[in-house]
Formats: structure tokens, C-alpha cells, sequence
């Protein structure tokens, strides 16, 4: 399907807003995290997004964004990227794993440094800091010590 | 019969970079991994966002260092749509040929460790010998031999000097004439056969739900090749097909892996040639790279194991707000524990080295 | 089982070998001169005494020395067997310095696997605080002599990565660095110079080691 007429499909799902076409194959949405369950069930098995590529998480200073890449594992290469908006103090989601598997450690990585919680998650641990490690260093207030001066 | 956790790394000869594998055996076959990363975490995405943009393409080369041309290209994709920039097209075409000789350079270190840890150790010093070769001709534009810092936002630093094609003509037909003795060797031997059909076996389907890409999802029969579903560079006017393999019961085993590595070495060198001989005069950077950028982008490019994604957001500063990384052996590393199960401790070895794990770029 | 109960000969005497349960009698030292059936540490001290103190006072500890420290100098310089680990970028150009291009077995060095055989530890890579006390232990777990070559940037001080929260800055920070390779990545002909050197220090400061403790 052509991302245009993607985007608008997407849109007419509720919670959905903010819907643009990015490249001639990425198309772009924002989605609620309410929402998040239904739609990205509607992603997987109506629209045959298989392949989950990425799940970043951005540290916007009045609250967290999830920024979700997927796409489609065929020649015309059709992409989407969808970004959850998530309020600072309780920054949780529901987990995307029993849909993607390859959605697992991406999520851990994202708790690990950034702190986002993900429910229904199987085993949501530390993946690539040591487990008593305190903090979550990616987010912007995390302060560090630093070996030598500012340059 | 008793079962047990075993450790293996991080420091195993198998383990190709640093990381812990815990298997769960009973006797000698595997009923359960656990693998465990982190000990290479450099914490790059963070330390790159207090670097500018254009500093940040030493860094990436150290990703995976095994294939290094191609995560600095990457990173430089997302910058560039990032600022709004394109380089020229002698820089895409320059871009391409250096991309898929560092390809054919990391098919060969996969080969030279891949063999010694099947016990087969003359495939080192093969390795060894030919990816030198392809070192050397690396190093004439670049003047790197590893890490070579060459691909930059806008262009490539500098242009190919005379007499690259000839070099890199008379690289390609020794490596030829020794991929042939190679599969002679390897595929007619016995204990090589053995120790390779039927062994670490998955399907196509259950590679896509993992997140496998590349190499490892194409020796499965899937045909998909970023450089054909998502492509950049110079790829679009260049002619050819994904190339497949498959297993003899279906899906991917050890020994499609390595026959998929090997042919897609023949099928770079094939590149090459083509772009080497439609190669542009011009220039080979953009006339001005902007040191600002604000707003988010990101490019996926296929590097030489699998996917590789890199996502950027600007926010006028002339530093990335946030870099995020994806590295393509992170879920291969995540799902390893559904095919290693079944298999005895010794074929260890041979799964987890024939998916061609880097760790470099999985700890970010 | 109390000491009555032993079986054989209640007069043998009880070493490692005993069995007896009865702490009171387990850790007892054991009549003296009786060498045969001493602990280790008991073995340990025996030996100062009888052998290490003796030659070391009258000095024919150092008489020794003297004919055997080039012999045993000369096997130390020549084969210093790094061990297999490789941490980053570094560990590919150490496993092409093996390669056939630039050999490193011509000056004997035979990777191993287990850190009981080794003599050096190649640092390749900036150390992570997860792997930290991993390398600790694996450093500990080789036996004197030993050395240990910091190899590349990342080792000597941290490298690219020296603002990191998570890399320690350099090998010398947490075990002693003997012969230091700049270089990111070290080139393998800095990697056979580095052992070149290497060896240069072992000829000039190692010293003797008859009844070295």
C-alpha cells in the first residue's frame, strides 16, 4: 500500500494524530499510549508490519517520547515510525513483545538507560549495564563525574 | 542425568568480542541460554551527544569495528538528511565501492574466525592473508587500516587516487581464484560438512519475529536487501539481486550462513566492478555542510551483518539531542537462545560463530 | 570417629590423610619433623627454613642466580605466550599481527586460552566497569612472572571514550602496566615493537629466579 494512503488508515484510528509522509516508503503517526495495544495488534496483524526495528526512547525534558520504527520485510521496503508521548513522573507502556519478539531487548535497552517501565514485559532487567548499577545514565538529568575538564 | 549452568566467556576463545553465554545443559545437550552483554557498554549515544556532529564519525567507526566504513556511512546518511544535504554523486558512487570492499573485508575476518573455531585453523591464516589484501587497498584513499574515519557528512573526505581501479582489479581476481580453492576445501570436507548441516536451525518466519536481518535472514530464503528495499548511495543504478540461501530441511543452518557469506562476497566484488566502471567525474563533497541542525531523522542501511538504523534529533545546537543506534547483532544475540536449544555444548561454537556476532556495536 | 576408633595403626600418624572428624584433633600440628604429612602452609614454612633462609644467608642463593638467570631469562623473553582475549578494535589488528602478513609466532608468542598459562596480558580495549573485576580476576589468576601490555588508546587512558560514565580511565588504574602502545588502533608493526620492547624489559629488570618467592 502507498504510504500516503498508510498514513491515513493509520490516522482514522483513535488516538491517532500527527499523521506525514517522511519518504516515498517511511510514513509517520503519533498515537497515545492508551491506544497503544490496539493499534500496534492492528500494525501487526491487519497491515503486516513483521519486523519491529527499533525502539528508541528520547528524553524531551517535560516528558519522555518512544519513537518506534517498523516495517515490512519485502521488496518495496515500506516503513513506520511512531512515536508514543509519555509523562515524566510515570513513564510506562505496554509491552509489544508477544506481538515482535525482536521487540525484547530493545525494550529492556530502553528501561536500562532511560528508565521507561514496559508492562506485560517477561523478564525487564538491566541488559547492557551492571545490574547494581543506580540510575538511568541516558536521561538528561543524570550527572556523572568526568575525568578532566570541559573542552 | 544432572543439570547445570555453564559460563562461557567473557574470556572463551569462541567468543568473538566480549560477552557471557550461560547454558543451561543437561549432560551434554543445551536445554536453555541465557546470553549476556554489557561489557563492552562505551556509552557512545550518550558521550555523542557532547560531541558535534561532524566529531561524532570517529565514534561510529569504532561501533563494529569489523565493518567500519559502513556505520560511520550510516551515521553520516542520518546527518545528512538530518541538515538537508546530499553529497555528490562521485562521493555516492566512491561511497558505494568502499562500502562494499569493507563488506568483502568483514565476510573474510568472519571467515578467518569462524574456521579456527570449528578447529579448522589453517582458515585463519587464509583469512588472515586475504583480508589483508583488502586492507591495503582500503588504506590507499582512506589511510586507515582498520578505522578509517573516511566517509564524512556531505562526502567522502577525499577522492580515489589513479590507479585504484587497476589495484583494486587485481585484488578481486586473486581473491577469486582463492574463494574457489576455499570451497573446494571447506565444502568437500567431511568434518566441515558435519559439523555444520543441520545445525543451528531456524525458519524464515521465526527470523522476522525475532528481528534477524541480513546475512542471517537472507541464508534462511528471504530475500531482502536494504540495498535493494531501502536503497541509498548508488545503489538504485547498480544491477542486481538479493542473493539467497537455504537450508537442505528448510530455513537457515550453520552451512547456509557460511554459503550465503561466500556468495555475497562474489556478489560485492560484482558491484564493485560495476561501480568502478560508471563512476562520474565531479566532486566529492558537498558545498557546505551546515554545523546546526534541529528536527529528527534517521536511515537504515544494510550493513555487513544486517540492518543497521541510526536515529537523530536535532535541536539547533550544532551537538545530536539524542543519537539512538541500532545494531543488527542485538536481537540475533536476544533470539540465539531459541536455536541454540537442542544442540550439544560443542556446537557452540560453530551457531554462535556463524551468525557473525560483533559486540562491538550491540554495547553501545 | 574419636581417636580410638581409627582404624590400623593408632600409632601412624595423622596428616591430610586422617580420619578423624574431631576438630580438636583435625587441625593439630603434627610431631615436628615429620615432613611427610604437613598442610601446605606447614610444608611452606618447613621449606624457608630448612631450604630459602639458608641459601639466602649464606649467598649461594645469588652464586646460583648468576649462572641461572640468563638461561631462565632467555626462556622468558622468548616465549611470552599472551593470553586469548580480545576486548575491541585493538584484538582484530593483535589477531592479524598473527596473521601471515605480520607474524608474531616468529618471536614465540603462542596465544592461550587458560589465563594459569600465560605470561601476558594484552589490554585491547577500554576496559567497562561490568568487565573490571573480571580482568582483575583474570590477571590474578596468572602466574609470576607476568606482564601486562596496554595496547591502544583506550587502554593507556581511557581513549575516545574518556567522558564515558562507564569506562574506567585505563588498565594502570586498577593493575600495574608494564610497556604502553599508543596507536587507535595499534597498527600490528606497533604491536611486534610492543613486544619488542616487552622483551628489551625483561632482559634489563627481570631479575634471578632461583628460589624466587
Amino acid at each position: 500500500m502507498e504510504t500516503g494512503q498508510l498514513v491515513q488508515q493509520l490516522a482514522q484510528h483513535d488516538g491517532a494524530s500527527d499523521g506525514s509522509v517522511l519518504r516515498s516508503n517511511v510514513g509517520r503517526i503519533s498515537i497515545t499510549r492508551e491506544a497503544s495495544q490496539s493499534f500496534f495488534s492492528a500494525l501487526k496483524n491487519d497491515l503486516g508490519f513483521d519486523h519491529c526495528s527499533l525502539i528508541s526512547a528520547v528524553d524531551n525534558q517535560t516528558g519522555f517520547e518512544l519513537v518506534y520504527h517498523f516495517s515490512i520485510v519485502d521488496v518495496m521496503g515500506q516503513m513506520l515510525e511512531v512515536h508514543i508521548d509519555l509523562p515524566r513522573d510515570t513513564p510506562t507502556v505496554d509491552s509489544i513483545t508477544h506481538l515482535w519478539g525482536g521487540a525484547d531487548w530493545h525494550e529492556r535497552e530502553a528501561y536500562d538507560l532511560m528508565g521507561i517501565y514496559f508492562i506485560g514485559h517477561p523478564d525487564l532487567k538491566r541488559v547492557l549495564l551492571p545490574d547494581g548499577f543506580a540510575g538511568h545514565p541516558l536521561r538528561k538529568d543524570y550527572v556523572y563525574e568526568i575525568h578532566e575538564e570541559e573542552w | 542425568m544432572a543439570e547445570m549452568w555453564i559460563h562461557m566467556g567473557p574470556q572463551h576463545p569462541m567468543t568473538h568480542g566480549l560477552w557471557n553465554l550461560r547454558i543451561k545443559v543437561n549432560g551434554e545437550t543445551i536445554t536453555d541460554a541465557v546470553p549476556e552483554l554489557g561489557y563492552l557498554h562505551r556509552s557512545v549515544e550518550k558521550i555523542g551527544e557532547r560531541r558535534k556532529y561532524f566529531m561524532n564519525t570517529t565514534l561510529t567507526d569504532r561501533l563494529c569495528y569489523a565493518s567500519a566504513m559502513t556505520w560511520t556511512h550510516c551515521y553520516c546518511l542520518a546527518a545528512e538528511e538530518l541538515m538537508g544535504v546530499e553529497a555528490p554523486l562521485r562521493a555516492k558512487y566512491i561511497r558505494t565501492v568502499v562500502l562494499e570492499l569493507q563488506r568483502i573485508a568483514s565476510h573474510l575476518m568472519w571467515l578467518g574466525a569462524y574456521l579456527p573455531d570449528l578447529g579448522l585453523i589453517t582458515g585463519f591464516l587464509y583469512g588472515m592473508r586475504d583480508r589483508e589484501m583488502f586492507l591495503n587497498l582500503l588504506e590507499i584513499p582512506s589511510g586507515g587500516r582498520l578505522l578509517y574515519n573516511y566517509v564524512k557528512i556531505g562526502g567522502v573526505k577525499r577522492d580515489l587516487p589513479p590507479g585504484f581501479e587497476a589495484k583494486a582489479e587485481r585484488v578481486m581476481q586473486t581473491l577469486e581464484r582463492r574463494l574457489k580453492e576455499y570451497e573446494n576445501l571447506y565444502d568437500n570436507s567431511k568434518i566441515f560438512r558435519m559439523r555444520n548441516d543441520g545445525v543451528g536451525v531456524y525458519s524464515a518466519s521465526d527470523a522476522i519475529n525475532w528481528g534477524i536481518t541480513g546475512p542471517n535472514l537472507r541464508s534462511a530464503g528471504v530475500p531482502f536487501d536494504l540495498r535493494q528495499a531501502d536503497s541509498y548511495d548508488a545503489y538504485p543504478e547498480l544491477d542486481f539481486e538479493p542473493v539467497t540461501n537455504t537450508a537442505a530441511g528448510g530455513g537457515s543452518d550453520c552451512f547456509s550462513r557460511y554459503r550465503q557469506r561466500v556468495d555475497e562476497m562474489h556478489q560485492s566484488m560484482d558491484l564493485v566492478r560495476q561501480a568502478l566502471a560508471k563512476m562520474p567525474e565531479g566532486k566529492v563533497m558537498a558545498d557546505s555542510v551546515p554545523l546546526r541542525a534541529s528536527g529528527e531523522a534517521f536511515r537504515r542501511t544494510e550493513d555487513s551483518r544486517g540492518e543497521a538504523l541510526m536515529y537523530l534529533v536535532g535541536d539547533g545546537s550544532d551537538r545530536p539531542y539524542r543519537w539512538k543506534i541500532r545494531s543488527p547483532m542485538f536481537t540475533t544475540v536476544s533470539a540465539a537462545p531459541h536455536f541454540l536449544k537442542g544442540y550439544k555444548v560443542a556446537d557452540v561454537p560453530a551457531i554462535m560463530g556463524s551468525i557473525d556476532m560483533c559486540i562491538g556495536e550491540t554495547d553501545k | 570417629m574419636s581417636r580410638q576408633q581409627v582404624r590400623g595403626n593408632p600409632r601412624m600418624r595423622k596428616g591430610l590423610g586422617s580420619r578423624t572428624s574431631d576438630p580438636a584433633t583435625m587441625m593439630e600440628d603434627p610431631p615436628s619433623g615429620d615432613w611427610l604429612t604437613l598442610r601446605s602452609d606447614q610444608f611452606l614454612n618447613w621449606v624457608d627454613d630448612a631450604v630459602y633462609n639458608i641459601a639466602e644467608k649464606t649467598g649461594i642463593r645469588d652464586v646460583v642466580n648468576r649462572v641461572t638467570r640468563p638461561i631462565f631469562n632467555w626462556g622468558l623473553r622468548y616465549s611470552p605466550w599472551p593470553l586469548h582475549f580480545g576486548i575491541m578494535c585493538c584484538a582484530l589488528e593483535m589477531g592479524a599481527a598473527g596473521g601471515p602478513d605480520h607474524d608474531s609466532e616468529r618471536m614465540g608468542v603462542v596465544y592461550r586460552s587458560s589465563p594459569r598459562q600465560c605470561d601476558i596480558l594484552i589490554v585491547n580495549g577500554p576496559v567497562c566497569e561490568k568487565l573490571r573485576p573480571k580482568l582483575k580476576t583474570l590477571y590474578e589468576q596468572m602466574a609470576d612472572p607476568k606482564w601486562v601490555i596496554a595496547m591502544g588508546e583506550c587502554a593507556i587512558g581511557g581513549g575516545p571514550y574518556w567522558d564515558s560514565y562507564s569506562v574506567v580511565a585505563g588498565a594502570d588504574t586498577f593493575i600495574p602496566v608494564d610497556v604502553y602502545i599508543p596507536g587507535c588502533p595499534v597498527r600490528p608493526e606497533a604491536l611486534m615493537h610492543g613486544f619488542l620492547t616487552l622483551q628489551k624489559k625483561i632482559r634489563e629488570k627481570e631479575p634471578g629466579y632461583f628460589l624466587r618467592r
